[in-house]
């Protein structure tokens, strides 16, 4: 072997140091987040005028609707996890399906939100508002299609049984990832609302 | 010799085949696609000093145009020179000292100190080396698509209505860079947590890795920070609008706090590890125990702590509230605590050493001497009224410059001296190191230090014209970055020389105590043949030449018991 995978001769060490990779991971990009909600929070509080300027659009309804697939598929997610702890192999695949298919949902429901708002000729160049919903919605989407990429293979190597008790490192790492872009686009979505209707 | 590890008596070593890391396997593909840490870090060392080299070229381009007031060189206008100075500063800061102590000698060291085989995810430590790479393309990409003259902060609105192109690749290549640091910095937080051996305690690490643990808590935490301000940059440069464009509402001072929330920790990524480096230096070449260890390894952690705090210094005549200059200003005061408690603790260490005066420690000397400079001149630039007179003249300059090279990069080419015989086992010429360090020294003084006396004076930094009493100033400078160069490649010279015609380096040429120095020289390819045990690593009593060997062995028979035993406080 002239290379070394892994320091880790345990896999329950190395399972260990993954997670807490993984959580460093989440922490830098908690970071990304909060500065990016900073800088509108800041810029909003500075800005006397109504968000959007004109003040007859609001945020598009279908984002309700694509925050509550999201929050489903986080709880698909803790099932499949569950699954993969206990051994559970179909269930695994199972829940790892609808996790999947949940998350291209959502991706499909913001797409349709930036739809109905580019057909109202609001682009991202609009206003400090319009500006600020695109670089949000596309910031959290582009994370979430860097998380749909693991996750399909996940979910395909969950479809064979490839995975055990011992050793389910790929669903722990996809699941502590997708919990975590569940709870950044609730800050998000928040943001977005309260910069709206203030 | 053979592979010495710590369980193995030097004694019984017979010479079978040895096996080192260069030569474990062979080809381009075995060094493109390796996942040895010890590789990787001399890849990332070549790639780093190739920067070097290119910085410094725009280095002496900018010091040569400005021996005269005006034109000098003919090819130089006033933007090409703007220029030089950007890409000078972004290839040095980005390029080189962020990755150079961390990423190049971190990747090679960190390991083999801790007694670990490799670092925790081996094929993340390649990614972000080829993260580097493409960032580093991106970067230099942006000289062929019409270049970039922003100064290397960016600062808006300049950055996003400059006429040069090369704004945005140059953005995205830092943003990759940040990547690159990001995924460095959790491989050793995740190596220094979990893969310590048996007796590997926290207060049993060598300094370096305090320090790079420290230094990785800050990649964590604030390059993200970097990250995103750039993207809204680009965003903002490619649509004409955005968060810090004041005609729609947005505020252009958010981005210089975005900015330097990440930059001054930054300054921390590049002296922390180099602080790191001298506690090594100046314990193992002055033979002594170091003095304080705890404190100066708290200091390593108070200091990443402080730098998330004081970010507001480098805005006081920016516009921000009297009450925020004031206790920005007040908190910077107080980094100068645990700056303060290492530079007494390696005084201290050295007061009654043995001190070998070889090439690593006239580098660690040199550190001393230039980062006190450094950190008292950074008290002018902190109070509050003086700085209104020093902001952006030379003084400034020459004050980041004394931290930023004169002690981060000075520490960089210390280590690099300090560990060469391990990472290729060869031993350069002494006195040809001595030789380079003068050179350096000399010409790093000269050069920055009648910047001080330019900035008193009133001159501002990045002008391409300046008045005539300035001239002499600017001549004498210029003349000490010839000499520095001149230092460089003499330093440059002797070290290939030394791979070519080196003598061969024994495992333990200085006297350390570190697990490093018990690996042979140039260390296996696993590092260790079983998992090493763990002493004080800076008790030295133990630690005595051999002639037969021709370097240090560490005497195990005088030890006590306990001290090799592993132990759990």
């Amino acid at each position: 072997m002239a290379n070394t995978v892994s320091p880790f001769e345990d896999p329950q060490e190395r399972a260990n140091a993954g997670v807490f990779g993984m959580a460093c991971f989440i922490i830098s990009l908690v970071m990304v987040f909060a500065a990016t909600i900073l800088a509108v929070v800041v810029v909003r509080l500075q800005d006397p005028g109504s968000w959007p300027p004109g003040g007859e659009v609001g945020l598009p309804p279908v984002l309700l609707a694509s925050t509550v697939v999201l929050v489903i598929s986080s709880g698909t997610m803790v099932a499949a996890n569950r699954s993969a702890r206990v051994g559970d192999g179909p269930g695994l695949a199972r829940w790892m399906i609808a996790t999947f298919v949940l998350a291209i949902l959502f991706l499909m429901a913001q797409g349709i939100a930036w739809w109905e708002l580019l057909d109202l000729g609001i682009g991202l160049d609009t206003d400090l508002w319009s500006w600020t919903f695109y670089v949000l919605t596309a910031l959290h989407a582009l994370h979430v299609l860097g998380g749909i990429i693991p996750m399909a293979v996940v979910t395909e190597r969950a479809r064979r049984h490839e995975y055990s008790v011992e050793n389910h490192r790929g669903v722990t790492y996809v699941g502590m990832y997708w919990h975590f872009l569940d709870v950044a686009w609730l800050g998000l979505y928040a943001t977005l609302w309260w910069a709206t209707s203030v | 010799m053979t592979t010495i590890d710590a369980n193995s008596p030097a004694s019984t070593a017979v010479d079978p085949p040895v096996d080192n890391y260069l030569t474990y396997t062979r080809g381009i593909l075995s060094w493109a696609l390796t996942l040895d840490h010890k590789r990787i870090g001399v890849m990332y060392l070549f790639a780093v000093l190739s920067s070097f080299f290119v910085g410094g070229v725009f280095a002496l381009l900018v010091r040569t145009e400005l021996l005269t007031p005006g034109v000098t060189l003919p090819w130089v206008d006033a933007d090409t020179y703007n220029e030089y100075f950007t890409l000078h500063g972004a290839i040095m800061v980005f390029l080189v000292i962020i990755p150079s102590i961390p990423a190049a000698l971190g990747n090679f060291v960190l390991p083999v100190m801790l007694g670990a085989k490799d670092v925790a995810f081996p094929r993340m430590n390649l990614g972000s080396f080829y993260l580097w790479i493409v960032g580093a393309v991106c970067a230099v990409y942006s000289l062929v698509a019409g270049g970039f003259d922003t100064g290397w902060t960016f600062y808006t609105p300049y950055s996003t209505t400059t006429s040069f192109s090369g704004v945005i690749p140059v953005l995205i290549g830092v943003f990759i860079l940040g990547f690159s640091s990001i995924f460095t910095g959790i491989n050793f937080v995740v190596t220094i947590h979990k893969l310590r051996p048996p007796g590997m305690t926290w207060f049993r690490m060598p300094l370096f890795l305090w320090a790079t643990y420290a230094t990785a808590l800050i990649q964590v935490l604030a390059t993200p920070v970097l990250g995103i301000t750039l993207l809204m940059l680009i965003v903002e440069r490619v649509a004409q609008i955005g968060l810090f464009d004041p005609a729609m509402g947005g505020d252009p001072v958010l981005f210089q706090h975005f900015f330097w929330f990440y930059s001054h920790p930054a300054v921390y990524i590049m002296i922390l590890p180099a602080m790191g480096i001298i506690s090594e230096i100046i314990s193992v070449h002055a033979h002594r125990h170091i003095f304080g260890y705890r404190f100066i390894a708290f200091s390593s952690v108070a200091i990443a702590i402080f730098s998330f705090l004081v970010w507001g210094h480098h805005m006081f005549t920016s516009g921000q509230s009297p009450l925020m200059n004031t206790l920005f200003s007040a908190i910077t005061f107080s980094v100068a605590i645990p700056s303060a408690i290492k530079v007494f603790n390696w005084l201290s260490t050295l007061y009654k050493g043995s001190i070998s005066l070889n090439t690593p420690m006239l580098y660690g000397l040199g550190f001393i001497f230039l980062f006190t400079i450094g950190g008292l001149t950074g008290l002018h630039l902190g109070t509050l009224n003086t700085d209104i007179h020093l902001h952006d003249t030379y003084f400034v300059v020459a004050h980041f410059h004394y931290v930023m090279m004169g002690s981060a990069l000075i520490a960089m080419i210390g280590g690099l001296h300090h560990w060469w015989p391990k990472m290729f086992g060869k031993m350069y010429k002494e006195n040809h190191g001595a030789i380079g360090f003068w050179l350096v020294f000399i010409g790093f003084n000269v050069t920055f230090f009648t910047q001080f006396m330019l900035g008193s004076h009133g001159m501002p930094r990045r002008y391409y014209d300046y008045m005539p009493e300035f001239q002499i100033y600017h001549v004498i400078s210029t003349i000490g970055s010839y000499i520095m160069a001149l230092g460089f490649f003499w330093t440059a010279y002797y070290l290939i020389a030394s791979l070519i015609s080196g003598k061969k380096a024994p495992a333990n040429p200085w006297g350390g105590r570190s697990l490093e120095w018990q690996c042979s020289s140039p260390p296996p390819h696993d590092n260790f043949k079983t998992t090493p045990s763990v002493g004080d690593c800076y008790d030295f009593s133990v630690v005595h030449w051999d002639e037969e060997e021709g370097g240090y062995v560490v005497d195990r028979s005088g030890l006590p018991e306990s001290e090799e035993k592993p132990s759990s406080h």
